[in-house]
């Protein structure tokens, strides 16, 4: 029995009364309709150009600290978070893949802060972004993460980019958005399970500088890629550097980088051996990519609506997906071979994925092992930089700078 | 133009190549960005009243006058085991009084939902479906709803009843009875 005919038959039972004196109540709901996500829109543009403005102006590391409690006030707590342009990227990838319409308030919150990086470097990052600014102002004391392991976590980002893009593509759903960690605490309510996961990132944010932006968030890999190649990069001071170190020792992010002397011959001959070793390495990191896409890709589709549907109905469980399927109009043979369309196509791209995480981990390896500019002063990596402003505090030049000032 | 110059260019055109969908012609069926539910597939499963991120959900029973048969008898407002036809607690079908019943005229009955304790558990909106004219069914109120990228109730309906609809048409209504002329 199909669900639709039914309505229509319920319509009919009791026909509408024909009253004298009395006329029909109006629904009032499109009254209540309401629409933030271009005003967000507008909010953000004025807040990355203030952030510019305390960041790269003013210079002041309080003013960073005033910028992230705005962001933290309005996008946190004003908006509750939801949507933000952390996300958006599977929105873009979701639409960019079925062909459905993209909203511009949409495009927008995804394409602004990465055109804001291309000039800026990671502003957003600073305060705009609601999780930034939480977790840089529930941030104690910094245990800094040793530079090796360092690098192995900033992969996560990476992976996790690729597996959500997968998600959003095939219509599995929005797990970033589904696994936020600071959502409850936007909302102030702490009685779902999430808050367990809130209670977990805040409490290692309070040692850890920003787990989740470094250790987590894919779209922070867009913008780390992205102000690599920024118009305007953080300068810790503009004046002569007396490398003191004290910079380098005040970033909990490592995003300051010690100077680089021009090395003996010695390391130069270790150093290109490591690069040819990498460079042979990297068939075998695009195979174990592969193969990891290949396997996972199972475990993905199993998460797709229409396969759990489709693997009840095959064990015979009567859930109320199976009882809401069957009085629908679909029919077992479309959801079949739409399940078996969609295990196709998930098995494809996680592979694909699988790949190009696989040349990313090189790259980023390669990368790494390269031999710097030669430079004799503390510098900042933009790209790592999340715009706290601690570097300007910790400078001693900086502070005498700011102290003749006044 | 140096070579960063040049690649930043390039990032500028790849980020603003997204925007070209905006120029797509929008179909008259097109997805928007608003969650709702889509009545006609919702099976009244009860999670909608559950699973919302807020302290109380965003989804609420509406009532769609133009097609309620203004019963005497609700299927909607009374329980299937009810005792007596009173508004004993026993008797009602809604676990939080919401639906407030007038008299109108003999033998018509107006009824509202007092959407202060609607909780969108859609008991009455199944009871109405089973008998009656299914003039009640839920909606996400847009008012309310925190409007997630990602939808929790969405996430767990088994019937696949959320949908995302456009800015300017943000409520799906049943189709009313046609009207004798």
């Amino acid at each position: 029995m199909t669900r639709l005919p039914l309505i229509l038959a319920a319509q009919a039972r009791f026909p509408a009364p024909e009253f004298e004196s009395y006329t029909l109540p109006q629904m009032t709901l499109e009254e209540l309709a309401s629409d933030t996500v271009l005003w967000r829109v507008l909010i953000l543009a004025v807040f990355l150009a203030a952030g510019a403005l305390c960041f790269y102006k003013w210079r002041s590391r309080k003013a960073m600290l005033a910028y992230s409690l705005a962001g933290l006030a309005v996008f946190g707590f004003v908006f509750a978070s939801c949507p933000c342009p952390v996300g958006m990227f599977q929105n873009i990838a979701q639409g960019v893949a079925d062909g459905s319409y993209i909203p511009p308030g949409v495009l927008l919150l995804f394409a602004l802060p990465l055109a804001a990086s291309l000039f800026l470097g990671r502003i957003f990052c600073g305060g705009a972004c609601p999780l930034g600014a939480i977790q840089e102002l529930l941030h104690w004391k910094s245990i800094f993460v040793p530079r090796p392991l360092d690098r192995i976590l900033r992969m996560i980002p990476v992976l996790l980019l690729m597996i959500f893009t997968v998600c959003a593509i095939f219509g599995i759903g929005f797990p970033l958005c589904y696994l936020e960690p600071y959502l409850p605490v936007f909302l102030l309510d702490f009685a779902t399970p999430f808050a367990i996961l809130s209670a977990v990132f805040l409490l290692v944010g309070l040692f850890v500088s920003r787990p989740f932006c470094r250790y987590v968030c894919p779209y922070g890999v867009l913008l780390r890629f992205f102000s690599l190649f920024s118009l305007l990069n953080p300068r810790i001071t503009t004046q002569e550097c007396v490398n003191c170190r004290l910079c380098e020792q005040g970033c909990p992010n490592g995003a300051v980088l010690p100077p680089e002397n021009a090395g003996t011959a010695a390391q130069h001959r270790t150093g290109s051996r490591r690069i040819s070793l990498l460079a042979a390495c990297i068939p075998f990191a695009l195979f174990a990519g592969g193969l990891l896409g290949y396997f996972g890709a199972p475990v993905l589709s199993s998460f797709h609506r229409d396969v759990r549907l489709q693997n009840e109905l095959d064990a015979g469980i009567r859930s109320e997906a199976v009882e809401a399927f069957e009085s629908s109009e679909t029919t077992a043979a479309e959801l079949r071979s739409r399940v078996v369309k969609l295990q196709n196509g998930i098995l494809l791209a996680s592979t694909a994925a699988g790949v190009i995480f696989g040349a990313l981990v090189m790259a980023e390896l390669i990368a790494e092992a390269r031999r710097r500019k030669e430079e004799d002063v503390y510098s900042i990596d933009a790209s790592l930089c999340f715009c706290c402003g601690r570097c300007y505090a910790a400078c001693p030049l900086e502070r005498k700078e700011k102290h003749h000032e006044k | 133009m140096t070579r960063r110059e040049l690649i930043r260019t390039g990032l500028l055109a790849l980020i603003a190549a997204p925007f070209a969908s905006l120029f797509r012609k929008r179909e008259e069926t097109g997805t928007g960005y608003f969650w709702q539910i889509d009545p006609d597939k919702c099976v009244q499963c009860g999670k909608c009243e559950t699973e919302c991120i807020l302290a109380q959900s965003a989804v609420k029973c509406v009532h769609q006058y133009a097609s309620c048969g203004y019963c005497l008898f609700c299927s909607g407002y009374y329980q299937d085991k009810r005792i007596e036809f009173n508004t004993a607690g026993e008797n009602m079908r809604c676990p939080t009084d919401a639906i407030i019943r007038t008299y109108v005229e003999d033998p018509y009955f107006e009824y509202k939902i007092d959407e202060e304790k609607c909780i969108g558990c859609g008991k009455c909106v199944k009871g109405c479906l089973a008998f009656g004219n299914g003039s009640l069914f839920l909606q996400v109120r847009r008012d309310l709803c925190r409007n997630c990228n990602e939808c929790r109730i969405a996430k767990v309906c088994p019937a696949d009843a959320f949908v995302r609809v456009p800015a300017d048409r943000p409520y799906i209504y049943r189709k009313p009875p046609e009207v004798k002329s």
